[in-house]
């Protein structure tokens, strides 16, 4: 081993929130609280103008980097779990019936098992032993009775699938059905294109591959839909208007917004809309080195997609013998790498791999690393693994 | 200039910040002078912001809010120093 330096951190964690953040983010989350510190959309002073200014720029950026036509159509939440809650609960209702993928995360899992004691039908389509979901399994699932909305991730926290979302999207209208996708590990990573897919809900988190700040999400809402609302409350204007009114974004984001975390999510998407590509290509070469490299430590299982396939940079592994507890503890302790042990948030998709039991180690990896860097940590796998 | 000498101006009032907020930036982008300020309550609403032009910029200001797609809620002319 060339260097087992305990006090850098080597942050292999970017499937659960990335870390470091550009520059740029840090400087508008500041300036958001030094110049823009009045409450936006509250008042017509300057301070309050200017916050609500930095939530518009915020909206146009994301919908920009996202090919929303509508910057409206953008919901700022509290995070991709809030995003999905909104939808799942505000579309769907007692007696309807959802399709959804056996891979999805508690954010999705958690509020379907809450309806489903409701009297939703929550049928799940089992994806593959790699993590993929089949959209023709899917199109069968459809089918075989009415269904008011499919429900998939674009990419799995744990196998770093990428699943067929504008496949999804055409069975989904086809059948009369919504599609809701859950973005959480796609934005950033891959180059999105929301309009594109033709999803009619697509929720993310702000502060993972978008590289914004944790705290902040995003919701798009078609202009075809009208879920309802989960909050009520002060909007800033219509005050006199007893029910929340229904004008987006307003109707979404009652109370007083993140706006420093909108602004730091803003400056990441026009980071990310000059500096996207040359990340993603970097991210897909340290993916397939870090990839190719655990594939040779013996008694490692990679999960997911095989080399030479696509993924999201997401690489989970089960050692046969030692736990992925232990060797997260260790990376830690001994080599300052930073990674997640256990289930992810996602029974769901563990059980459809075959790693309930076991959980697994997950290296995520994203902006600021360096194939030296995936050398270091596959140096250190292979002395903890040896 | 004498400040205290009231001059016409239109008000446009707007449902949403986010409409109001993109209607001064379309019109910011022509160079037209405007100034942001509390909704009054003659349009209907109590809170909000609105966009104050001069009286004779006015239909300047319809045609470039229809061009960009930015629906108001109410206009209404008033002197103002």
């Amino acid at each position: 081993m060339a260097e087992t330096d305990a006090s850098r951190v080597v942050y292999f964690d970017h499937a659960a929130t990335s870390w470091p953040k550009p520059d740029v983010v840090l400087d508008a989350m500041q300036r958001a609280m030094h110049d823009a510190g009045g409450n936006p959309g509250r008042g017509a002073h300057r301070l309050a103008v200017a916050a609500s200014r930095t939530i518009l720029e915020a909206r146009g950026a994301v919908a920009g980097l996202l090919g929303v036509a509508e910057p409206r159509n953008i919901v700022f939440t509290a995070g991709c779990t809030e995003g999905l809650n909104v939808a799942i609960k505000g579309l769907i209702r007692r007696g309807d019936r959802v399709v959804v993928s056996s891979m999805e995360h508690n954010a999705v899992a958690r509020p379907l098992n809450m309806l489903a004691a409701a009297g939703v039908i929550v049928d799940v389509v089992r994806a593959d032993e790699y993590g993929n979901v089949d959209a023709d399994a899917v199109e069968l699932a459809v089918a075989e009775r009415e269904t008011r909305a499919v429900i998939c991730q674009h990419a799995s926290n744990v196998t770093g699938s990428i699943q067929p979302v504008g496949d999804l999207a055409d069975i989904a209208h086809d059948a009369g059905a919504v599609l809701i996708v859950d973005g959480a590990q796609a934005t950033g990573h891959l180059r999105v294109d929301v309009g594109a897919l033709g999803a009619d809900v697509y929720a993310s988190s702000g502060h993972k591959g978008l590289l914004g700040p944790q705290g902040v999400g995003i919701l798009y809402l078609s202009s075809d839909i009208d879920p309802d609302e989960l909050v009520q409350g002060g909007s800033g204007g219509n005050s006199e208007e007893p029910m929340q009114p229904r004008l987006r974004p307003d109707r979404y984001e009652a109370g007083t917004s993140n706006t420093p975390g909108i602004a730091g999510l803003g400056a990441a998407a026009r980071y990310l809309a000059v500096h996207g590509d040359e990340l993603r290509v970097l991210e897909g070469e340290l993916t397939s080195r870090m990839h190719e490299g655990l594939l040779g430590i013996e008694g490692l299982r990679v999960l997911g997609p095989l080399p030479g396939e696509e993924r999201v940079p997401v690489i989970s592994v089960v050692h046969e013998r030692i736990d992925g507890d232990r060797i997260a503890f260790e990376l830690d302790r001994r080599y300052g790498i930073a990674v997640r042990a256990g289930l992810h948030c996602a029974p769901w998709a563990h059980n459809t791999v075959g790693t309930l039991d076991s959980g697994a180690l997950r290296f995520g990896i994203g902006y600021g690393l360096t194939s030296a860097d995936v050398d270091y940590a596959l140096d250190a796998m292979r002395e903890i693994c040896a | 200039m004498n400040s205290d000498v009231e001059r016409p101006y239109v008000v446009f009032g707007f449902e949403t910040t986010h409409d109001a907020l993109t209607a001064e930036a379309a019109l910011a982008a022509t160079g037209l002078a405007l100034t942001v300020m509390p909704s009054p309550k003659v349009l209907g609403a109590l809170c909000g912001i609105a966009l104050r032009v001069a009286e004779d910029d006015a239909p300047l200001v319809e045609r470039i809010l229809a061009e960009a797609g930015v629906g108001w809620s109410g206009s209404v002319r008033i002197l103002d120093r």
